[in-house]
C-alpha cells in the first residue's frame, strides 16, 4: 500500500507536467506522512544526498564543457575531424561522429556535445546538401558517446548510487565500449550517406591535417591534464574536473583568445542552471531511496526477476528492455538515481560486476536521450537543426540500431568493458 | 512493535551479525513486543544522519561509532583523543565499568540511551613508503584523516600534513600518490583492498574507539521494567558475541595481509607518540574543562 | 545570444519585474560561488602538492558551497521553467483533464515548496548548535538555502495559480 502510493503521487507528479526533480520530492513527502516517519529525516535525505564528495565534479565537468564551448576548443576539434576524415563519401557524417568522440573525451555532457557540435557542423552540413534529418539523426546520436566515453558526469552520479564503485574504473571501463558505440555509428553514418548520395570533401592534404591538429593540441591537452594529473597523483579524478575547468579557462583566454567576459559569464550561468537540475534531481531521488529501502523494493524485484527466469541472458535482456522503455519516458540522471539501487543487485546477483552495469547502464540510457517523446538531445538537436522531432525520428532507426548493436555486445561480452580496469588493477 | 535500526556495515561484518543476533534475540525475550529489524549497508543514511534520526524518532536503534558522535555529545570526544585507552583491554574494562555509565549518561541527555558497548579494534598509521617507528617517521608525509579537528592536529603534532578527504577517495589516492597514508584498523584496512596500494602497516593503535548499541529514549520509555532489563541483556550478549568476531576478523584481516607481503611492525617504544600529543591533550582540556576529571579517571585506570 | 540576453528585462508588471530580479539575484550568487568552488580546489591541489599544507577546510566548504549553488538555481529554475518535466502526456489528454493537471502541478509545487521551506528552517534550527568539522560554523547553514528555494518556490508557483485562475496560461505569463 505504502509502496503504491510512493508511486503513484511520484505518477500523478509527472503526467500533471511537474519537473521531475519536485514529483520525487512530493511523492517523498507523501510516503513519510503515510509512513508515519517523521517528515524531517526525508529532507534530511535531500539534504545530505547533495553533501557527497565524489558528486562534486559534475558541476566542475559540466563548467569545463561549457567554457570550452564558449572558448572554441569545441570549433577546433571540429575542424581536426574534419581534415582527418572529411575526404570519405558522406564525410561530414563521420566527422560529426568523430567529432563527438573527441569532444566526448573532454567534456563530460552529452547534451552540451549536442548543443556544441550541433551548432557547429549542422549548418555546415545542410550548406553541403545533406538532409536536416540526416544531420540531426547523426549529432544527436553521436552525442550518446559523451555519456560514455569518460569523463562523464552521469558515470559519477552512477558510481555515487551505486554506493562506492570507484569513479577512475568507471570511467577507464567506459572508453573501449564508447568508442565501439562510435564505430557502429560511423559505419551506419557511412553508408546511409552513401545510400543518400551526399558527396565527400577533398582530402585537405598531410599539412593541413597536421596544422589542425597542432592548432588543436591545447583543447585536446585537457584530457592530458584531467588523466594525467589523476594518473600521477598530483589529484584526485574529482579535483582534476576543477582543474580541467581552470585549464579551459587559461587556454580559451590566453592561447585561443576567444573566451570573452561574456562567454564567461553565460558559461557560469548555463553551468549554474545545469547543475542545479541535476543535484535537485539527486537530492530529491535520494528522499525517495530511502523509502525504497525502507518497503526493501530492490530485494523484492531481484526475487520477482528471478521467478521469471533463472537463465541470466534473458534476466540481461529483459533488464536492458526495461531500462530502455523507461529511458524513452524519463530523463538519464533521474532514471539513473532511482534504478540503480532497484536494478544493481539484480546485475549482480548474475555475478554481473557493478562496472560493467554500470557502462550498460549509460549505453542504456543514453540511447533514451534520443528517443522520443521524452529525449534532452533529440529535443536539442532539432531545435539547433531546426527540424521537426516527428521528421527527424522518421529515419532515425539505423542510428538507435547501432547503438543496440554496441549495447548488446557490451552486455554479453564482458571483456570490453572489464577488459582496461582489469589491466589497471593487475598492473 | 517494529523496531527499525541503522546499521553501515556489509551483512558478514562482526557488528552485523551481532546486531541480527540481538534482533533475534529481542524478539523472542519479549515474545514480539519488540520485533527490531535491521537495515544494514547504511541504506537509511550516515551516520551523523542517523543520529538525528535515532533522536528524532525515525529510528529505533542503532550500532553507532563514538567518533563521529563528539559533534553531537562533546563528552565522547574524549574517545577520540589519540592514546587515551592504552590497549583494547583496558578499553573494555573502561567501558563496561563506571566510566562507561558517565558516557552512558552524558549520550543519555540527547536522547540515546546505551545498552552495550561494541568494539571497533584499534586504528594504526599505513602508508606507502616506510615503516613508521618513531614521530620522526611521520615528518612531512600526507596522511588522510577522518574529518574532526582532533585527527588534525594529531598528524599535525607529529609532524605529518593532515588531509582530510572523502573515503570513497582513498584507494585511488594511496595508489596514485595524492597522499602517503592513512590510518584504519584491520579490518577495513584489508576490506577496502588499501594493503594492496599501501604495504607498511605500524602498529600505533592511537585510536582506540569504541561503539554503542543505542536505542532512542522515546522507543525505550515505552517499554515495561522488564522488557528493558530483557534487551539490556540481549544488548550485553551480543557485545560478548561481536567483541569475539572482531578479534577473529582482526586476526584473520591481519593474517591476510601478511601473506600478501605488508610490512607490519610493532612500535617499541610509544611514549614519543604520547608525549607529542600533549597540545592535543592541552587544547582540548582548555576548551572542555569540565571534561578533565573524565580523561584522568581512564588515563589511572588499570 | 549574449549574457546582457539573460538578465531580465524591466518591461514587466512590478510583482513579475520583481520575482525576476529574485530569480536573477539567485543565479547571480550561486554563479559567484560557483567561481568559488572551483577557486578553492585550485588551492587545495597547490597547498597539499606544491606546499605540502593541505588546506583542510576546503572539502568541507566545498560541500557547503554547491547546496547553496543547487537550491539557489533550483529556485531560480522554477521560474524560468529549466527544470525537466515530462508534459507529453499530459499536452496529449483532452483539455478538461489537461486543465485539471495544470492546477495539480501547481498545487504540487506549492506544498513541495512549503514543505522544503519548513523542514529546511527545522533542519537548520535543529543542527544550528552543531559546528561543521573543520570549518566551525554552524552546522545550519547547510540547510538555509532549502528555506530560501523553498519560500521562492512557493511565491513563484502561487504566481502561476493566480495565472491559472484568470484563465491565462501560466506558462505565457510567468
Ligand atoms: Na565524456
Ligand atoms: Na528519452
Amino acid at each position: 500500500m505504502g509502496l503504491s502510493i510512493l508511486f503513484g503521487l511520484f505518477a500523478l507528479g509527472l503526467i500533471s507536467g511537474m519537473p521531475v526533480a519536485f514529483a520525487l520530492g512530493l511523492a517523498t513527502v507523501g510516503g513519510f506522512l503515510y509512513e508515519g516517519l517523521p517528515l524531517f529525516i526525508g529532507f534530511q535525505r535531500i539534504l545530505s544526498g547533495i553533501s557527497v564528495f565524489s558528486l562534486l565534479a559534475i558541476p566542475f565537468f559540466i563548467f569545463a564543457g561549457e567554457l570550452m564551448m564558449q572558448g572554441g576548443i569545441a570549433t577546433r576539434l571540429v575542424r581536426l575531424a574534419s581534415s582527418a576524415v572529411g575526404s570519405m563519401r558522406g564525410g561530414l557524417g563521420v566527422v560529426n561522429v568523430a567529432s563527438s568522440m573527441l569532444f566526448g573525451g573532454i567534456s563530460g555532457s552529452a547534451v552540451a556535445d549536442t548543443s556544441a557540435l550541433g551548432s557547429i557542423l549542422m549548418p555546415v552540413m545542410k550548406e553541403k546538401g545533406y538532409d536536416p534529418d540526416y544531420a540531426v539523426n547523426v549529432t544527436v546520436t553521436s552525442s550518446v558517446a559523451g555519456v560514455v566515453i569518460p569523463p562523464s558526469h552521469n558515470m559519477i552520479l552512477y558510481a555515487v548510487a551505486a554506493g562506492g564503485v570507484s569513479v577512475s574504473n568507471l570511467f577507464i571501463a567506459g572508453i573501449i565500449p564508447g568508442i565501439l558505440m562510435c564505430l557502429c555509428l560511423g559505419a551506419v553514418a557511412y553508408v546511409v550517406a552513401v545510400k543518400r548520395g551526399y558527396p565527400a570533401e577533398t582530402f585537405p592534404g598531410w599539412g593541413a591535417l597536421l596544422r589542425s591538429f597542432l592548432i588543436a593540441i591545447p583543447g585536446l591537452m585537457t584530457a592530458v591534464i584531467i588523466v594525467g594529473g589523476v594518473l600521477s597523483g598530483v589529484m584526485t579524478v574529482t579535483e582534476s574536473g576543477a582543474f580541467g575547468a581552470i585549464y579551459a579557462i587559461v587556454v580559451t583566454t590566453l592561447v585561443y583568445r576567444e573566451l570573452t567576459w561574456d562567454g564567461f559569464r553565460r558559461a557560469v550561468y548555463v553551468s549554474v542552471r545545469t547543475t542545479a537540475l541535476v543535484m535537485l534531481l539527486v537530492a530529491t531521488a535520494s528522499g525517495f531511496a530511502y523509502l525504497l529501502a525502507i518497503y526493501r523494493v530492490p530485494e523484492l524485484l531481484a526475487g520477482a526477476v528471478t521467478m521469471v527466469s533463472e537463465n541470466p541472458i534473458i534476466i540481461l535482456l529483459m533488464l536492458n528492455a526495461i531500462l530502455l522503455v523507461l529511458g524513452m519516458i524519463m530523463d538519464m540522471a533521474a532514471l539513473i538515481l532511482i534504478c540503480t539501487p532497484i536494478f544493481l543487485p539484480v546485475a549482480q546477483s548474475l555475478g554481473m560486476d557493478p562496472i560493467q552495469f554500470g557502462v550498460i547502464l549509460m549505453m542504456n540510457l543514453g540511447l533514451g536521450l534520443c528517443t522520443p517523446p521524452v529525449g534532452a538531445c533529440l529535443f536539442v538537436g532539432c531545435v539547433v537543426g531546426g527540424v521537426k522531432m516527428e521528421h527527424a525520428v522518421k529515419t532515425i532507426w539505423p542510428f538507435y540500431l547501432a547503438i543496440l548493436v554496441a549495447l548488446l555486445l557490451v552486455t554479453y561480452v564482458p571483456a570490453f568493458s572489464m577488459f582496461l580496469p582489469g589491466l589497471l588493477q593487475g598492473g | 512493535e517494529t523496531w527499525r535500526g541503522w546499521n553501515i556495515h556489509p551483512e558478514d561484518y562482526p557488528n552485523s551479525i551481532a546486531l541480527d543476533q540481538f534482533a533475534a534475540d529481542v524478539a523472542e525475550v519479549t515474545e514480539g513486543r519488540v520485533e527490531p529489524e535491521v537495515f544494514h549497508n547504511g541504506v537509511l543514511g550516515s551516520q551523523p544522519d542517523a543520529i538525528e534520526q535515532v533522536r528524532n524518532g525515525g529510528l529505533d536503534f542503532a550500532n553507532f561509532n563514538m567518533g563521529p558522535m563528539g559533534e553531537i555529545v562533546p563528552a565522547t570526544n574524549v574517545l577520540s583523543l589519540p592514546f587515551i585507552f592504552r590497549s583494547v583491554d583496558q578499553m573494555h574494562a573502561a567501558m563496561d565499568g563506571e566510566i562507561g555509565q558517565r558516557f552512558s549518561d552524558a549520550l543519555a541527555e540527547e536522547g540515546l540511551v546505551a545498552l552495550s558497548w561494541f568494539d571497533s579494534g584499534a586504528r594504526s598509521f599505513y602508508n606507502t613508503k616506510k615503516p613508521i617507528m618513531t614521530p620522526a617517521d611521520v615528518e612531512g608525509m600526507k596522511f588522510r584523516v577522518m574529518n574532526n579537528d582532533l585527527y588534525v592536529q594529531m598528524v599535525d603534532e607529529l609532524g605529518g600534513n593532515a588531509t582530510p578527504m572523502a573515503f570513497s577517495e582513498v584507494y585511488q589516492s594511496l595508489k596514485t600518490g595524492v597522499i602517503d597514508g592513512a590510518e584504519n584498523n584491520y579490518p577495513s584496512y584489508e576490506s577496502t583492498n588499501h594493503y594492496e596500494v599501501a604495504g607498511y602497516y605500524s602498529i600505533t593503535e592511537h585510536l582506540i574507539i569504541p561503539e554503542c548499541i543505542c536505542v532512542s529514549t522515546a522507543a525505550w520509555d515505552t517499554l515495561s521494567e522488564e522488557d528493558q532489563a530483557a534487551i539490556k541483556q540481549a544488548a550485553m550478549d551480543a557485545a560478548v558475541v561481536q567483541r569475539e568476531l572482531w578479534a577473529e576478523r582482526s586476526k584473520a584481516s591481519r593474517a591476510k595481509v601478511e601473506e600478501a607481503g605488508v610490512e607490519i611492525n610493532e612500535i617499541e617504544d610509544k611514549q614519543p607518540f604520547q608525549d607529542a600529543m600533549g597540545p592535543v591533550y592541552e587544547n582540548f582540556i582548555a576548551a572542555n574543562p569540565d571534561l578533565e576529571s573524565l580523561i584522568t579517571d581512564i588515563q589511572s585506570l588499570e | 545570444m549574449s549574457f546582457a540576453e539573460l538578465i531580465p528585462p524591466p518591461s514587466r508588471h512590478p510583482v513579475l519585474r520583481f520575482f525576476d530580479l529574485a530569480a536573477f539575484a539567485c543565479m547571480v550568487v550561486a554563479g559567484l560561488q560557483l567561481v568559488t568552488l572551483i577557486s578553492i580546489f585550485g588551492w587545495l591541489v597547490f597547498g597539499r602538492y606544491v606546499l605540502n599544507d593541505t588546506p583542510t577546510w576546503v572539502e568541507q566548504l566545498a560541500l557547503l558551497l554547491v547546496v547553496w549553488i543547487t537550491f539557489l538555481g533550483a529556485a531560480a529554475g522554477v521560474w524560468t521553467r529549466a527544470h525537466l518535466s515530462v508534459d507529453f502526456i499530459r499536452e496529449a489528454l483532452p483539455p478538461p483533464i489537461r486543465r485539471l493537471l495544470y492546477w495539480l502541478a501547481v498545487i504540487g509545487m506549492i506544498i513541495f515548496g512549503a514543505c522544503l521551506a519548513w523542514q529546511g528552517w527545522g533542519l537548520a534550527s535543529g543542527t544550528w548548535a552543531r559546528r561543521i568539522p573543520m570549518l566551525g560554523i554552524a552546522e545550519g547553514w547547510r540547510a538555509v538555502p532549502m528555506v530560501i528555494c523553498g519560500v521562492l518556490t512557493v511565491l513563484f508557483s502561487c504566481c502561476h495559480l493566480v495565472a491559472l485562475m484568470r484563465g491565462q496560461d501560466p506558462a505565457e505569463v510567468c
